[in-house]
């Protein structure tokens, strides 16, 4: 046994010498790299724009994404930069969510210059397809890259699959066992209490056309809508819930100044297409985000229903893009809270 | 829970401590609850087909022991019926339905997620009831170590496969803590670790880039990917059994050796004796014996052959391109067999000759894995019209510096083996070179192990 020790202890010596020489050769030669092919270069963007801002703004695609009819490009941050005397920039990426926001203001640096961070508050995040999306492995392994600790130990966490790594089946198995099994707030008269069955039955011909035929783009988007906003957040479980939590106390360690911004959804299309039980769903969500972040001393933007339905750039999808009249409208809205 | 996770990294050396601090006789509870989590970190519900496996063929096991005549080839079937009804059930069934909805418009496609392993539990667990029915293996009493039979963590989810005869006494054997077996555990699972994550964890983005849209490249970047995957493969299999082999090794128990250097088989024959040893020995014994194996008339052999190559392949995956790369094997095996009865001995041995063979064996086993890794036929057609499109292209697809490394340290290293495994090889090297060793794989580990994820290719199987 005692040799048995000795060789460990001599392995562990030996191991611990060897984790420090490669810390300084992967971060020498290959961090950067391995960056890339992750796509997880937000914290270089940050590092190089926090000495020269006021305000970060992070965000998913709403932010910058712009329709082809648009004749101002300009994202919502470069709007509420020009309209302000603040310096704003923005930290943005695609599908990402409130955990790499998390993970990015975890290494905002004591002494930058930021004062103020506004973050995206998405209410369609909240849900479960989007919690369990098939972009989620790849955004947990960029997640890892964001992680305050040395690269070495990112490249450790990542080869030894120390993140949510969950294969496509499951996340779509989980997504339904949430579709089939989570009852829904809705009125007791109201028949269906579970997403599936509301799918199903919006997905049974709701929607005719003039020749009796059944308008499927129509019938198919109803029931995107439902199962992308029929769901009710538990603030005790929801995954987005504790990162948003954990954002609001970094915050407050680093004294930053935050403010979350509820983006607007497309409320009068929810309303159109499905009906009010829709609609009160995802004024609950809203009512609760609002309610427990401004309770936690946070400024919230509420733009929830700022955006009119015609001014969402995916007309047959629901997503948080928003053409030039929208960001506009989003801007301002942020603007009044900023200065 | 993978073997490549800091999860088990975590959960192994707490049971391998627990299982040396407990007496022998409540070992086997251990190895039960640390296999039940282990499993359950995949997906917990599952875990109850395996207690259904354990169950049933528990139960079968005594009854066919007890039982003579027409009542014991009744549990027999009892149990061959049950564990090839769940395989049916889980892995088939989509299959059937898919390919037979046109015919039985009442069958529907159903969601279903495949438990991990399946095929190997069932197989593992069926050879103990055949085995008790052949009379050549007692049945087990005590249900706890027929449990762990079946259930046993490091060889679980992926093999090899054993028998109740090897594992099952093993497992009941009082193992007292040796270094030897410590020191050879933990290089089989550095080694393990290596190839797999080094080496196949590599590979997969490439190949996977390549069969993602197949067309975009001429037949130099066809064949880099073919071989890279033939290599990924080998490589993502072989090195996950090895670290199976050296987990059990640090308990002190033995499994069976899965490969042994196949790409260096001169011969489909020979692949088949160094490629996936203990499904190769399943099938043997248990379908191409029974079927009348080689002392039959020659049709009858070639039926035997082909059977047992396109049912292997069809063990493999629910879908026609694995009854195909089955099927072909069989046949290259025995067009081979035919026109070796016509060379002498004297040329076989010729090392040319065996240098030809083992080039011509790998050049085609590399082709018939287009069939494995292709979704479907039409991508099958695309990949082996590629290989022969031989157009100048712009940007040939390579593996990167850092993994070209990893692959010419692991062709060196498996060279250096031949024959042999790498706890073996290591034994007689000094210490220096033993070292040197070690540090290299735990920096390439570190350094150069893919980060990109990437599912273990038999898992799905």
């Amino acid at each position: 046994m005692k040799k048995l020790i000795f060789r460990l202890s001599i392995a562990l010596f030996i191991f611990i010498i060897t984790i420090f020489l490669t810390n300084y050769v992967y971060e020498k030669y290959y961090y950067r790299s391995d960056c890339e092919k992750l796509d997880a270069k937000l914290l270089f963007a940050q590092d190089s724009l926090q000495n020269l801002s006021d305000v970060l703004y992070y965000a998913e695609s709403s932010n910058a994404t712009a329709a082809n009819t648009d004749t101002c490009l300009q994202s919502i941050s470069q709007m509420i930069d020009s309209l302000s005397p603040l310096k704003v920039n923005s930290v943005e990426h695609g599908a990402i969510h409130a955990r790499t926001f998390l993970q990015l203001i975890k290494n905002l640096k004591s002494n930058s210059k930021v004062k103020t961070i506004i973050v995206t508050l998405n209410s369609r995040s909240f849900g479960s397809p989007w919690i369990n999306s098939h972009l989620e492995t790849n955004i947990a392994q960029a997640n890892v890259m964001y992680e305050p600790i040395i690269p070495i130990f990112k490249r450790i966490k990542l080869s030894f699959n120390a993140f949510d790594n969950k294969i496509i089946q499951l996340r779509d198995h989980d997504v339904e066992k949430d579709w089939e099994g989570l009852k829904l707030n809705v009125p007791k008269n109201f028949p269906y209490k579970t997403v599936r069955l509301w799918d199903n039955a919006m997905a049974n011909g709701t929607y005719l056309l003039p020749n009796g035929d059944w308008d499927m783009p129509k019938i198919s988007l109803a029931c995107h809508y439902i199962k992308t906003y029929a769901f009710s957040i538990d603030a005790k479980t929801n995954p987005r819930i504790k990162d948003f939590d954990e954002i609001v106390s970094i915050a407050k360690q680093k004294n930053l100044k935050l403010i979350f911004h509820l983006l607007a959804e497309n409320v009068q299309y929810a309303d159109s297409l499905v009906g009010e039980e829709l609609v009160n769903i995802m004024h609950q969500n809203k009512q609760l985000l609002l309610d427990r972040y401004s309770k936690n001393g946070v400024t919230v933007v509420n733009s929830f229903e700022q955006v009119n339905g015609l001014d969402f750039i995916d007309q047959d999808w629901t997503t948080e893009h928003y053409n030039q009249t929208g960001r506009f409208v989003l801007a301002k809205n942020v603007l009044k809270y900023l200065n | 829970m993978l073997f490549n996770s800091l999860h088990f990294l975590l959960f192994f050396p707490i049971v391998t401590l627990l299982y040396y601090l407990l007496p022998h006789k409540w070992r086997w509870i251990l190895l039960f609850s640390a296999s039940t989590y282990f499993y359950s970190a995949f997906f917990l519900p599952y875990i109850l087909i395996l207690y259904a496996i354990i169950i049933i063929d528990y139960f079968c096991g005594l009854l066919i022991e007890k039982y003579n005549g027409p009542a014991k080839l009744f549990w027999l079937i009892t149990s061959i019926v049950s564990n090839i009804g769940l395989l049916a059930y889980f892995k088939y069934y989509n299959f059937f339905v898919d390919s037979f909805v046109h015919y039985i418009p009442i069958l529907k496609h159903i969601d279903i997620l495949l438990p991990i392993g399946l095929s190997f539990h069932t197989f593992q667990s069926l050879s103990y009831t055949i085995e008790v029915y052949k009379g050549n293996q007692k049945a087990e009493k005590h249900m706890g170590y027929f449990a762990n039979y079946v259930l046993f963590f490091p060889q679980m989810v992926a093999g090899p496969i054993e028998k109740y005869a090897t594992l099952g006494v093993e497992l009941r054997t009082k193992h007292k803590f040796k270094y030897k077996n410590f020191g050879n555990g933990l290089r089989l699972i550095l080694y393990g670790l290596f190839v797999k994550m080094c080496v196949a964890d590599n590979l997969a983005p490439l190949v996977s880039e390549f069969y993602a849209n197949p067309t975009n490249f001429k037949a130099t970047s066809t064949w880099i990917a073919l071989s890279a995957f033939s290599i990924q493969i080998y490589a993502d299999f072989y090195g996950y059994s090895t670290v199976a082999i050296g987990a059990a090794r640090l308990l002190g128990i033995n499994l069976m050796d899965n490969f042994k250097q196949p790409y260096f088989a001169t011969s489909f024959y020979q692949f088949w004796q160094r490629w996936h040893i203990s499904l190769t020995t399943w099938f043997r014994n248990y379908v191409f014996f029974p079927l009348g194996g080689s002392y039959v008339n020659a049709f009858r052999w070639i039926f035997n052959i082909l059977f047992v190559f396109a049912l292997s392949g069809f063990w493999h995956g629910a879908n026609y391109t694995f009854i195909i790369w089955g099927f072909l094997h069989g046949l290259f095996y025995i067009s081979e067999k035919t026109l070796l009865k016509f060379y002498p001995e004297s040329i076989k041995q010729n090392p040319v000759f065996k240098f030809f063979g083992a080039n011509i064996t790998f050049i085609l086993v590399t082709l018939i894995w287009v069939f494995f890794r292709a979704e479907n036929i039409d991508k099958v057609y695309l990949v082996l019209n590629q290989c022969i499109d031989f157009q100048l292209e712009t940007k040939v697809l390579m593996p990167n510096i850092p993994t070209i490394c990893m692959l010419t340290i692991f062709i060196l290293l498996e060279i250096a083996i031949y024959n042999n495994r790498f706890d073996k090889f290591l034994k007689n090297k000094n210490t220096l070179v033993k070292w040197l060793i070690y540090i290299s794989l735990v920096i390439s580990i570190l350094l150069f192990s893919g980060i990109q994820s990437f599912q273990f290719i038999y898992f799905q199987f």
